[in-house]
């Protein structure tokens, strides 16, 4: 590959004795759309705000095109930053929010004037270009903070929670929004999420963060396929865990019987396990006196498409969730008490050290 | 933000408490300590003269006189202070701040002029002499002015706002399903304002009744007012060591006998409000 | 509070407390236009006493004094005071010791920074006058102007801040098209508070000004009046005074409270 546009290289932020950013590095391309994704306190924040420069490093460096950006002051950065809060200018309308960046950057009035008419055409806010902020609603508000960012074609553009102040509804359009608009301009995004469903719309590559560690960053297709930990099996998507043990080269579930599973490598006989299998991997069938896993519905839950079914089974003592297309559920027409038995294949199975 | 350590904003103003706040309060302790010269200068040499002074039984007693007129303004205010707070904040929630408003209006503005008032009122020719003439009581009535109740009347009337804002804000910040619990467990109204709203309250109370009790033990102008000549408190008695006594050594240990009760009363206060904010987090 | 009030008890003390809040100066606005001045006898309306006060030249260059005193000292303090509370709000981490330096000019008694201020500047042999009033004003007027700025920065969102610089604005910049812009209401709120404490103050005054006539201020004015032979005219001046305290107060209020239209 070609020089990545950005490289961090061990960043590492302590604020006291607390490793917010624990010796960190990655890579990321020209043209990419990242998303950091972690919970609360995982570092995600403190490393967006060591990249647009809020934030000194305690060791390490960042590479911008090569170069070490990690003394530059944020106002020299070629890097912006969209707030989580949006940090519009109350006082100022929005042509003037937008055109504020320029204004710094001393470009000529005509060229400001003509370029923040076409920022105001690509957030398509032209027609509210003298209202002040407090007269937009969220997701115009979102807009105008995109633009404000984008005018000054930054090498990088960094979201913090773009989309966490908008309602549900209005987050599906604006996440479609985001990607059409980074796909059009064709700058390089990094967005700091904790919606794992938000980053799997939005993002090329997600990288999972906890207590300022990198624990994955793949695609959100290997992710949801192959996580690499119980941790990021458990943060993307539903996953089912049930606790066993490796002997003879089997993997042994709390009841004692063998179940299917791909054996992991590094883990060793007499290991605490769990084996971790997505719902809808999951075959059911009415109980017909099989001697595999078996359980009862404890609940069905409707979703539309789906049907989610929880079960208490033989294998462990939480529930399994088990999700079935709206056709299967018309076939096997289950509803609460049924007894069934499940199944799975081997490979569709994580095993991870318990 | 957070690394940056904006020192140059705050250097014009701190340059200048410096100057002209710190170092001179810093004089006056100094100057407690030293002698006073003979015709009214200071000499300097270290002296413990000036403190021991401060505990003769002649300005004991005015001591203890100021303590007792400020006390009773003190007490006299916050009951006031508290009804009208407590009253402020039963009314519906869109009248509150016109009522908290006009209840602070009076504190702004000028304390002479509100003191002259009283004057006006208490007057022997003044209006509640009039009144009662009016009214046809035509014998002798008691002095009214340059009387103690006069000056207590007078801190009391000047300080009453502000205990009125002390008391409001953890009234007003007193959530109401607290008393309605309370209502619900079964305490009758007197039983849960004296077991719940009071206690949760009472940091309003205490600062109130800290202020006016400093504000008024240092006060000069109204015993000097309303108090008449004759009347003294610690106030008036600093005020003369330094424009007539001419004694600036024993009037700065005064002030600082002022200062330290000043001091230890907002100390006390301070560990008051603390062991009861466990109380006052409940309410917010 | 309204479960545990009885309605008719509350109305009462109420009215009761505003009557005592408000009987004493009602009477005085009232006197300021009896046209026979004294306090046990209404005459009829005259604005007479107005009248006279023009023509008093001691009332006047009193007025004129105060006017000098308060409209320095609220410029300097509004200045100083604005930029403390900024400094201040921008730390993340407080300091004890900062904390008193600043809330002290608040709660120390007025006699004993009057005395010692006068000790200072007559120690330092400095001629104390109109300018040693504005000196020692500015002390607890950029006090009051900080705490009201620091009230409006607590809502202040500080992202903006970073927004500034994020887009390329250094910290001047920031300060003077960001900060300020959205402090301002605070800012005049602070400066009317300053301007109205400044008008009012008497002690500090008092032992500062030195012994000039032409230092007096109107506070030292009118106390001088009352002490030394009340007449008529002083309703009227301290009906003046009361106005240009509640005309500044409300309009403080107003702006402290509203933050900017469209805010």
């Amino acid at each position: 590959m070609t020089q990545p546009l950005l490289s961090l290289r061990n960043v590492e932020k302590h604020f006291g004795t607390v490793r917010a950013v624990d010796g960190f590095s990655l890579d990321i391309q020209e043209n990419e759309f990242f998303a950091l994704l972690g919970a609360s306190g995982s570092g995600k924040t403190t490393l967006l705000r060591m990249l647009a420069g809020f934030e000194t490093l305690t060791g390490g460096e960042i590479l911008l095109d090569g170069k070490d950006i990690s003394q530059v002051p944020p106002n020299r950065r070629p890097v912006n930053l969209m707030f989580q809060s949006y940090a519009l200018f109350p006082h100022m309308s929005i042509a003037q929010n937008i055109a504020y960046g320029l204004e710094m950057e001393k470009c000529s009035k005509s060229e400001i004037k003509r370029r923040v008419g076409e920022m105001l055409e690509i957030i398509q806010l032209s027609h509210l270009a003298g209202r002040k902020p407090d007269q937009l609603s969220g997701g115009q508000r979102q807009r105008v903070a995109l633009g404000r960012a984008l005018i000054k074609r930054p090498r990088l553009l960094l979201l913090d929670e773009p989309l966490g102040a908008l309602d549900k509804k209005l987050r599906g359009d604006m996440q479609l929004e985001l990607k059409r608009l980074q796909h059009e301009i064709g700058i390089t995004f990094i967005i700091v999420t904790h919606d794992q469903e938000e980053a799997l719309v939005m993002a090329d590559r997600v990288a999972i963060l906890k207590d300022g560690k990198l624990l994955q960053c793949a695609t959100p297709r290997d992710i949801y396929e192959h996580p690499n930990s119980r941790y990021s099996a458990d943060f993307i998507g539903v996953m089912n865990f049930l606790p066993a043990t490796l002997r003879q080269g089997q993997v042994i579930a709390a009841n004692g019987q063998p179940v299917a599973a791909q054996l992991p490598e590094g883990l060793s006989e007499g290991n605490d396990v769990v084996v971790a299998i997505r719902p809808e991997r999951l075959q059911v069938a009415a109980y017909r006196g099989g001697g595999g896993p078996r359980g009862r519905v404890l609940a069905t839950a409707y979703h539309g498409l789906d049907l989610q079914l929880h079960l208490q089974t033989n294998l462990s003592s939480e529930p399994i969730t088990v999700r079935l297309t709206a056709q299967e559920a018309e076939q096997t027409a289950l509803s609460e008490g049924d007894e069934v038995e499940l199944g799975w294949n081997a490979k569709d199975t994580r095993v991870f050290a318990a | 933000m957070q690394d940056r350590k904006p020192l140059y904003l705050m250097t014009p103003a701190l340059a200048w408490l410096t100057a002209f706040m710190v170092i001179p309060c810093l004089l006056i302790l100094a100057l407690a300590f030293f002698r006073r010269g003979l015709y009214g200068g200071i000499e300097y040499t270290f002296t413990l003269e000036n403190l021991a002074l401060v505990f003769d039984p002649l300005y004991a007693g005015i001591f203890l006189k100021s303590a007792w007129i400020a006390g009773l303004a003190a007490l006299i205010a916050v009951i006031i202070g508290y009804a009208a707070a407590f009253a402020i904040a039963a009314a519906p929630s869109r009248q509150q701040p016109i009522l908290l408003f006009f209840a602070v209006l009076p504190f702004w503005s000028n304390y002479l002029v509100r003191t002259y008032a009283w004057i006006v009122l208490l007057n022997r020719e003044g209006l509640i002499t009039g009144l009662a003439r009016w009214l046809g009581y035509d014998a002798e009535l008691p002095r009214l002015l340059y009387t103690e109740g006069a000056v207590v009347v007078g801190l009391v009337y000047n300080y009453l706002p502000f205990v009125i804002l002390a008391c409001y804000a953890p009234l007003s910040r007193l959530n109401p399903e607290i008393a309605e619990a309370s209502r619900d467990l079964g305490a009758s109204g007197w039983t849960t304002f004296r077991r719940v709203v009071l206690p949760m309250t009472a940091p309003g109370i205490a600062t109130g009744f800290v202020f006016v009790f400093v504000l008024s033990i240092g006060n000069f102008v109204t015993p000097a007012l309303l108090g008449g000549g004759q009347f003294q408190m610690i106030g008036n008695l600093v005020y003369a060591q330094f424009l007539t006594a001419n004694d600036w050594p024993f009037g700065a240990a005064l002030s600082m006998i002022l200062i330290a009760i000043m001091m230890g009363l907002l100390t006390l206060q301070t560990f008051a409000t603390e062991r009861a904010s466990g109380a006052k987090r409940e309410g917010s | 509070m309204a479960s545990l009030a009885n309605p008719r008890l509350m109305l009462v003390i109420l009215a009761a407390v505003f009557a005592f809040l408000y009987v004493p100066i009602s009477v005085l606005v009232a006197l300021s236009f009896n046209e026979g001045g004294l306090p046990t006898a209404w005459t009829g309306f005259s604005t007479k006493w107005y009248g006279e006060l023009l023509r008093n030249g001691d009332i006047m260059s009193a007025a004129f004094n105060t006017l000098v005193v308060a409209l320095v000292s609220t410029a300097l303090a509004t200045l100083f005071g604005s930029l403390l509370a900024v400094g201040v709000e921008i730390r993340r981490r407080k300091g004890r010791f900062l904390e008193t330096i600043i809330f002290a000019p608040m709660i120390i008694p007025d006699i004993v920074l009057a005395i010692a201020l006068l000790s200072f500047f007559s120690l330092l042999n400095v001629t104390m006058g109109l300018h040693t009033v504005i000196l020692s004003h500015v002390v607890f007027n950029l006090a009051f102007v900080c705490s009201v700025v620091r009230a409006r920065l607590k809502t202040f969102d500080w992202s903006i801040v970073e927004a500034s610089t994020d887009l390329g604005a250094s910290m001047p910049v920031t300060l003077f098209r960001i900060v300020l812009p959205v402090m301002l209401p605070a800012i005049i709120a602070g400066a009317l508070l300053a301007f109205t404490l400044s008008v009012d103050e008497f002690i500090i005054a008092f032992f500062t000004a030195g012994a000039g006539r032409d230092s007096i201020t109107l506070p030292m004015q009118i106390f001088a009046m009352i002490r030394f032979g009340v007449t008529p005219e002083i309703n009227a001046l301290a009906t003046i005074v009361m106005a240009v305290s509640v005309v500044a107060l409300t309009l403080s209020q107003r702006l402290n409270r509203g933050g900017l239209p469209g805010q």
